[in-house]
Order: C-alpha cells, then sequence, then structure tokens
C-alpha cells in the first residue's frame, strides 16, 4: 500500500482524528481531492458558485461523509492501482502535483490574493494533470510509447499524447472538469495550463499563475509528470504577465521543498506508526 | 395547503405513558392541496403506518390510489414505515418515492428496497402490489406541475439530507430536518498543533456562509417544520455535531427570515410530554418568538396554510 493510502485509512478509521487532520490528508492527494470535490459539485452544482476549495468542502458535506468517501475511495484505488503508473511512479507524480499546487498558491499570495481565495490555487495546481491519470491507467502501453518518444525527441509530452493517442491529457482534463462539475476556472485550468493565452478572459490571470507554477515546477526538477521539456521561454512570459521575478520564482523554490519534506514526514509518520 | 403530522418524534419510535400528547411515531408528514387531488407525504417514518390505514379507509371502493413520498434521508427513523404503508400492498397504488442519493452513490431503490429482504422483513420488493418508481434527488428546484414548486435544498447532517420548500398558490410550506447549524469544523485554537490560520478563517466563512444560504432557503415561510431536537445546553454539552439542531438558534434564525409559523420537531425519544409543555411554554411566548407563532409538533396535528 502506498503512504498516501495507509494514512487516508489510518485517519478515517480514527474516530478521534479532526478535521484539520482530514484536510491535510486530503489536500496531499490529488486524485481524492478531485473525488471529494467531484461530490460537492454534483451535489449543489444547481445552485450556483461551484466549490473549489476543500475546506468548504468539509464544512459542508460533514467530516464523517467526507471520512467515508475517503475511506472507500482509498481501499478502492488500492485494488485497482497494481502496476498503474506505468510512465511516471506514483510518488513522483504526487510530488510534482504538490510543487505545482504549493507554487501557484504562493505566487497568487505574492501577487495579493486574499487568504481565503488561495485554496482554489492550491487545488488547481494540484489536479492541473488529473487527465494524465486515466490515460496512463487505461492506455499504458501507448502512453508509454509517447512519453518515450517525447524524451528522445525532446518534444512536449503533450504533442507526443496527441500523434500516439489522438487527444492530450489537457483535454482529458477539461472532459473530467466538467463531467465532474468542478466549474469553469478549474476547466480552464486543465484546459489551458500549457496554453494559457487561449483561456477565458475572466480565469486568465488565474491560468497564468498555476501555468507559471506548472513550468517552474518542471524547471526545478521536483517530481515529474513525465514532461522532460523545460520551458524557459514560456516561464519568462508568463513572468512578464504576471509581474514577478526569477528571484521570486527562486525563493519559492524554497518553500516548496519545505512544504513537501513536511507533507512526506506527515506521510511517513503513519508509515512507521 | 393543508399539512397533517403523522410522527414528529426523533431517531427511534418512543410509544409510552410519558409521550402520549406529543406522540411516540416517528417523522411523517401528509400535505393536501385545495383545488388539486395530488398527495405529497414527506418521509416515511413510522408514523406512516397509520397514514397508510387511514388512506385505505378513506377508499372503501378500492379506486386508485396515487402518491408521491419525499424522504428526507435514508436514516432508519425516517424509512422504517414503509413496510408497514398498507398502500403498498395495494395494486391499485402508483408512488413515487424521492430521495437524495447517499455518499456511497447507492441508488435509492437500492437503500429504500434493500429493507425488503428475508434478513429485514418477511415481504421480497418483488412481491409489493403497488407500482413505485424510485427517482433519485438533489439540490435543485422542480416543478411537481399543477403550480406546485418544489426546492430541495441540503441540509447540515452526518448523512446528506435534504429539506424541502413547496410553493402553491402563493403559500410556502419548508421542511428543514434532520439538520443543525453549519459551524467551522476546523481547529481555531491557536495552540493547537494541527492550527491552520487560512484553514480556520476558510473555515469561518463557509459555515457562516452556508447558515446564510439556509435562512434563505426558508425565508418568509408559511410555515417552517424545523429540527429541533435539543436545548441549546444539551446541544452545547457534546452534541454538537450529531445533526440535530438546538431551539433557541432557530427560533432566531427563523425570526431572521421573517417566518410566520415554526413547527418544531424532531423531538428527543427521551423528552416526555410535561418537558415538551415547559419547552412550549418558555420559547413559543411572544417575548422569545416576537410576532412569529412558534409551536411544538403534535402527532394528528393539522396546520392549514391559505
Amino acid at each position: 500500500m502506498s503512504t498516501t493510502v495507509i494514512k487516508v485509512l489510518e485517519t478515517c478509521n480514527d474516530p478521534r482524528a479532526s478535521a484539520n487532520d482530514l484536510q491535510r490528508i486530503i489536500s496531499l492527494d490529488p486524485i481524492l481531492t478531485a473525488r471529494v470535490l467531484k461530490l460537492i459539485n454534483s451535489a449543489y452544482y444547481s445552485l450556483g458558485v461551484p466549490i473549489t476549495s476543500l475546506a468548504r468542502a468539509i464544512v459542508m458535506l460533514g467530516v464523517n461523509t467526507v471520512k467515508n468517501l475517503a475511506l472507500s475511495f482509498a481501499i478502492l484505488e488500492n485494488l485497482k492501482s497494481n502496476g498503474s503508473f506505468s510512465v511516471f511512479s506514483s510518488e513522483e507524480f504526487w510530488t510534482h502535483s504538490l510543487c505545482v499546487g504549493v507554487i501557484a498558491k504562493s505566487l497568487a499570495a505574492v501577487k495579493g490574493n486574499t487568504p481565503q481565495g488561495l485554496e482554489a490555487f492550491f487545488v488547481a495546481g494540484l489536479l492541473h494533470d488529473l487527465g494524465k491519470i486515466p490515460l496512463n491507467r487505461q492506455l499504458p502501453e501507448e502512453y508509454h510509447r509517447a512519453w518515450e518518444t517525447a524524451g528522445k525527441n525532446q518534444d512536449t509530452l503533450r504533442h507526443s499524447e496527441i500523434k500516439f493517442l489522438g487527444i492530450d491529457h489537457c483535454t482529458v482534463g477539461c472532459l473530467i472538469a466538467k463531467k465532474w462539475r468542478l466549474g469553469t476556472t478549474l476547466v480552464e485550468t486543465l484546459s489551458h495550463h500549457h496554453n494559457p493565452d487561449d483561456s477565458s478572459e475572466v480565469d486568465r490571470d488565474f491560468v497564468f499563475i498555476v501555468s507559471l507554477a506548472n513550468q517552474f515546477a518542471n524547471h526545478l526538477s521536483i517530481g515529474s509528470a513525465g514532461d522532460c521539456v523545460i520551458d524557459n521561454q514560456l516561464i519568462e512570459y508568463l513572468n512578464g504577465k504576471i509581474g514577478v521575478e526569477w528571484t521570486i520564482l527562486h525563493e519559492l523554490g524554497e518553500t516548496v521543498l519545505n512544504e513537501i519534506e513536511k507533507a512526506k514526514i506527515f506521510l511517513e509518520i503513519a508509515q512507521k506508526g | 395547503m393543508k399539512l397533517k403530522f403523522w410522527g414528529v418524534r426523533g431517531s427511534i419510535p418512543s410509544p409510552g405513558s410519558d409521550t402520549v400528547k406529543y406522540g411516540g411515531n416517528t417523522l411523517c408528514l401528509e400535505l393536501r392541496f385545495h383545488n388539486s387531488e395530488r398527495l405529497i407525504i414527506i418521509d416515511a417514518g413510522s408514523g406512516m403506518r397509520a397514514l397508510g390505514d387511514n388512506m385505505i379507509s378513506q377508499n372503501p371502493q378500492n379506486g386508485q390510489m396515487k402518491a408521491e413520498i419525499f424522504l428526507t434521508h435514508t436514516h432508519l427513523d425516517h424509512i422504517l414505515g414503509l413496510p408497514f404503508f398498507a398502500p403498498i400492498y395495494n395494486s391499485r397504488t402508483n408512488l413515487k418515492i424521492y430521495g437524495p442519493v447517499t455518499c456511497e452513490e447507492a441508488p435509492l431503490k437500492e437503500v429504500i428496497g434493500g429493507q425488503f429482504s428475508y434478513r429485514y422483513f418477511p415481504v421480497r420488493e418483488n412481491e409489493l402490489e403497488a407500482t413505485i418508481e424510485y427517482v433519485d434527488l438533489k439540490e435543485g428546484s422542480y416543478d411537481l406541475g399543477d403550480g406546485i414548486q418544489l426546492t430541495a435544498k441540503y441540509l447540515n447532517h452526518p448523512l446528506l439530507s435534504l429539506g424541502y420548500r413547496i410553493e402553491y398558490c402563493g403559500k410556502i410550506i419548508c421542511t428543514a430536518y434532520d439538520t443543525e447549524p453549519f459551524y467551522n469544523v476546523f481547529s481555531t485554537d491557536s495552540a493547537d498543533p494541527s492550527y491552520d490560520e487560512l484553514l480556520a478563517s476558510e473555515g469561518d466563512s463557509a459555515a457562516r456562509e452556508e447558515n446564510q444560504r439556509m435562512e434563505e432557503f426558508f425565508n418568509g415561510a408559511d410555515l417552517l417544520i424545523h429540527d429541533g431536537q435539543y436545548t441549546m445546553a444539551e446541544y452545547e454539552c457534546g452534541k454538537k455535531g450529531w445533526g440535530h439542531s438546538p431551539i433557541e438558534y432557530i427560533v432566531d434564525a427563523a425570526r431572521r427570515a421573517s417566518v410566520k409559523r415554526l413547527a418544531i420537531c424532531h423531538h428527543d425519544p427521551l423528552r416526555s410530554d410535561l418537558q415538551i409543555d415547559e419547552l412550549s411554554e418558555m420559547y413559543c411566548s411572544r417575548e422569545f418568538s416576537g410576532n412569529m407563532e412558534t409551536f411544538f409538533a403534535r402527532e394528528g396535528m393539522q396546520v392549514e396554510i391559505s
């Protein structure tokens, strides 16, 4: 069992586990976060603004409902996960997703977003590559070929996905976000984090930040979601659009490493305990 | 609209000499409409048995019986009356059962129909004579036809639970049970090792906004039927998180939302008639409820909204 699954099981089976523990453990897992948001938005969609904050989802659904969901999901995932991530290890993918989430949240804070709005950036960063998961699981051989060829040709994984699978993870992510009713901001982020200029005007600044976070995570080589091309030109372009300097990005690098280290320690406590 | 309370008790049927006046049957409401034959039943608690018997006695020619049953949620006290609802064994009965889907995403047919299996009951589902259609319900607004508009809203209970707002000819009846006020589930104590300032602030605003939405949901209701299982003192002494409301809070919330009449229901199984009379004296007073008419729902009670 992965450390995340063990920790989810431990937290959810512990009647004394607090809402803070629950939020923490779920927020470290992109798939589980997406599932909770799917549940809340499928249920609440008809009456307005989609919920993109995990904390809000826990207040609305209640700790028990979220615990039950996480429990059943963790068990299910464990059964399904044998030999799943063929291209990148789940650990690497998790680290990359978490890294993008932390950078996006930090950048949003630097740019003066309100504290209440920061979690939406974290969630979007955490989920931006959601579309890779079904592609990797359902078409493991084709996906492996796409990844291998991208590496050989120094091409982006996204271009290679289209060549070998006829569809890229952005389109798949967009379909999932729409189907799970995760709201337009997440739909735009999952669809356009590689081409942020194509995102809708209203969400463009948001997508710029997540896109930059993604590129900078690759630049720092913290974790991997299969992309070997580091697009420094795009980083320069986005720096200009958002109004941040390389120095700020490098300062964030340390925060990111600390956050990931903390998360790892948090997960390892479960394994040792 | 005319509403009859066939059961008002919460958690478990509570018969006995202490509950004769307010009744021991769990929740079941019958809603009838002027100028329409439609029958809406809200919840299938143990009070449903007597409602079913009444429907049979009012139908001596064995004509067709139709009802739409709206379940607030699928906890046992809200569904255990269904197997004892006599019309369900009549081939001339048509039932449409609406209710929220659970977090496991099992369809309502499975959750409710599961009661009709040998391990729980001697009659199996496929032996039932009535024609039953199940409709999984989510939060939203629905046109039920004949000028009846229904809005369903998720409440705050350990299991997904729906409140219903029914509007007909300009009059509004709302149900909000089982539920408790939303509250910040995250630690707000900065000395707590798991304290997170952002999380605490997000939890605060989420709870505040959800409570606001709840008041908007029952705003202007001519009759609000609300969970009031506890007093504030009881609620704060170990009952928080159980999914039931303190009376003091709901009276205030209903007043803020300009509710005209408030019926408190889902009485605690341990609450005696005498205790409810004492609570009535305190909370239904003009001093406490202002111009709003507040009362503790009683089994057999009928309320006319016109």
